[in-house]
């Protein structure tokens, strides 16, 4: 695991304090170890995501901190308490489930009340509270339908509001944007981010896109199997990657390999690639050994005169695809063939098929990551 | 279209031959509680609830029925108790060893020869000192029926998502708030049709009550015991009786699912584009 570097903590720490504390948290299954010991701070009122592939143990997480998953190492800590004890229902947090796990035999207002009916809360306050809720999430003209009576995004938004009546300190959310269509999805996301905002509840919301994350997150906590591979604002994931996962992950598919490092000094290093030798800016790399260079399609150019990574390529193919015109190259020296992604301009001459271009890249937008996959 | 005809005229006539044999017993003995009969006529001026009287004065069907009744009542409920306990434990547990064996006593008992259960029952009962009667027949029943009504709450169950009972807990409910809110509400209909399913099992069930009534003994036993002595006409009356009971749960069964159907049986209108 790499430890978060520290200039990525305060953007959003601020005088923030962790809601949830958790150390050395482990769940293994018979011989399987889908968490492996691993410490996360959630942040009191911050939209944490965690994300990563499928089986990373995401959703293993989200259940062991419900509760509904006991876990076999560590500890969770819920403002300085530890609620390894504390059973399911009487945790401050709600969850969203993937499949909204919706009361089929209950109308919408019947599902949301259901959390303030089993505490005993009488009947009046009930009423005017699931109202509130149903205004938050826009179904107030829908509050007599049954689940099957809705569609995706309203079944999402009911269950959404009936994790919220009861007012948790925290809602966990799995995967709960995967059922719907990418135009509903796009919507929600910016509902939800919303509704985080204004009701100040901290949210941890589970994805396997990166792009959801992003959109959403004040910080991703990114896991591959079983471990946090890195903690972060959006931006820094999207441009301090740690690693070749992380890097690729957020779509960084220009890996420079293998890569040593020539010399260091506080705010820059030379690092000696196939490609040439290059400049990247930023702190020190932890490590020395198996490092490889990340750049982005986007951050690939042609060079200008003050550009300081160069790069002699041949083109090997040209796409349009509307805003953008995608540009792949290739390097006599390395295999790799590298990918230029630039805004489309009406009157700026293509590069040709099979000419020589030279291309470049910023000090600053490369990031220099752990190469070598365990 | 002729051919169409060729083929359709005797399939006709072969479908009216099936349900007049299938039906025509029936309306005559439908009949026969009512009227009598001379020399294969039904006398119309006959009319009289003579028989459905003698079937409930001190009649032997009459209190042959009402133990049925009884014995059926009872074993349903004992059944439905146990069967739906059963499936949710065995729900909760999927691929114990302990929740396999559990499965593997409810079935057996339906599985096995019912002279076999009924042998074994009547053998433990009289070493055990409990004497033969309704009781010992409700017994015998409720091993019998429940596996039928665990095989369909625990479909129900399983078809249930389980994220339900967990978001259930997640929502603050206790176990018992779950179960009633959740879990019960889900299962009237599995209950309901599994009940009717299992009365008439009960109902009709010989073999196993044969060793066990003492006395006591159920219509089905006491119809068997009659076929030597010959039966007296009360038989039409109890058995339209029966007829009538029938259609009347038939239809209320489909009234009750078709209102049970409406709200979670629809699919979605606004659809999901
Ligand atoms: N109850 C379980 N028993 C055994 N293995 C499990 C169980 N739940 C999850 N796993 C395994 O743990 C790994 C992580 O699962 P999960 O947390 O669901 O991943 P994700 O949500 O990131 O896709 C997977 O390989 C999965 O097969
Ligand atoms: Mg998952």
């Amino acid at each position: 695991m790499v430890a978060p570097d520290a200039d990525s903590r305060h953007e959003v720490a601020g005088d923030r304090t962790p809601l949830l504390r958790i150390r050395g948290l482990g769940v293994r299954f018979q011989d399987f170890e889908a968490i492996r010991p691993l410490d996360l701070d959630v942040l009191n009122g911050e939209f944490l995501t965690v994300l990563g592939p499928s089986g990373s143990g995401k959703t293993t997480l989200l259940r062991t901190i419900a509760g509904f998953q006991q876990p076999t190492a560590g500890r969770i800590e819920f403002d300085g308490r530890d609620i390894a004890d504390l059973p399911i229902n009487r945790r401050p947090f709600n969850t969203v489930f993937q499949d909204y796990a919706l009361f089929p035999h209950m109308t919408v207002r019947e599902n949301v009340a259901f959390g303030l009916r089993v505490r005993g809360v009488a009947r009046t306050t009930r009423d005017a509270r699931v109202r509130d809720a149903l205004a938050i999430v826009e179904l107030e003209d829908l509050g007599d339908r049954y689940p099957a009576q809705l569609s995706g995004g309203q079944q999402q938004r009911t269950a959404l509001a009936r994790a919220m009546i009861c007012e948790p300190r925290l809602i966990l959310l799995d995967e709960p944007l995967a059922a719907l269509d990418a135009t509903l999805r796009r919507q929600m996301q910016r509902f939800l981010k919303v509704v985080q905002r204004r009701s100040g509840i901290t949210f941890v919301f589970v994805t396997h896109d990166q792009s959801e994350a992003i959109t959403v997150s004040d910080r991703i906590c990114v896991m591959r199997s079983g471990r946090i591979e890195q903690i972060g604002t959006p931006r820094d994931l999207y441009y301090r990657p740690q690693s070749r996962f992380v890097a690729a992950f957020f779509g960084a598919s220009n890996i420079l390999e293998p890569c040593r490092i020539e010399s260091t000094g506080e705010a820059t290093t030379m690092v000696s690639t196939p490609f040439g030798t290059m400049r990247v800016d930023g702190p020190p790399p932890q490590v020395r050994e198996g490092l490889a260079l990340a750049v982005r399609p986007e951050a690939l150019v042609p060079a200008a005169d003050d550009t300081c990574n160069r790069i002699e390529c041949e083109v090997v193919s040209v796409s349009f695809v509307g805003s953008e015109t995608i540009t792949e190259l290739k390097h006599p020296e390395a295999r790799h063939v590298l990918t230029m992604k630039t805004r489309s301009n009406p009157s700026a001459r293509h590069p040709v098929v099979g000419s020589r271009l030279e291309v470049g890249f910023d000090a600053a937008a490369c990031a220099l990551v752990k190469g070598a996959q365990e | 279209m002729t051919r169409n005809r060729i083929i359709d005229v005797p399939l006709a006539a072969v479908a009216v031959l099936v349900y007049v044999s299938l039906y025509l017993p029936i309306l005559l003995v439908f009949l026969l509680s009512f009227f009598s009969m001379r020399r294969g006529k039904v006398n119309w001026d006959s009319f009289s609830l003579s028989w459905y009287a003698k079937l409930f004065e001190n009649d032997a069907l009459g209190e042959a029925l009402w133990n049925s009744l009884l014995v059926g009542s009872l074993a349903v409920a004992a059944a439905a108790c146990f069967a739906t306990s059963a499936a949710i434990l065995v729900r909760s547990q999927p691929g114990r060893h302990s929740a396999r064996l559990l499965e593997y006593v409810i079935f057996l008992p339906f599985l096995l020869p019912p002279i076999i259960t009924g042998l074994s029952l009547l053998i433990y009962f009289r070493e055990a000192g409990v004497g033969r009667g309704i009781f010992t027949i409700t017994v015998g029943h409720t091993l019998f029926v429940s596996a039928i009504i665990y095989r369909i709450v625990l479909t129900r169950l399983n078809a249930l998502s389980r994220n339900l009972v967990e978001a259930a807990l997640d929502l603050g409910a206790t176990r018992m708030q779950t179960f009633r809110f959740i879990i019960l509400p889900n299962l009237r209909m599995p209950l309901l049709t599994g009940g009717l399913l299992a009365f008439a099992l009960s109902f009709d069930e010989t073999m196993i009550t044969l060793f066990l009534s003492g006395t006591d003994a159920t219509l089905p036993v006491r119809l068997y015991a009659m076929m030597r002595v010959g039966f007296t006409p009360t038989i039409n009356a109890l058995v339209t009786l029966i007829l009538g009971f029938s259609i009347l749960l038939t239809v209320a069964v489909a009234l009750a699912w078709r209102r049970n159907a409406g709200p979670a049986g629809k699919t979605s209108r606004e659809g999901r584009t």
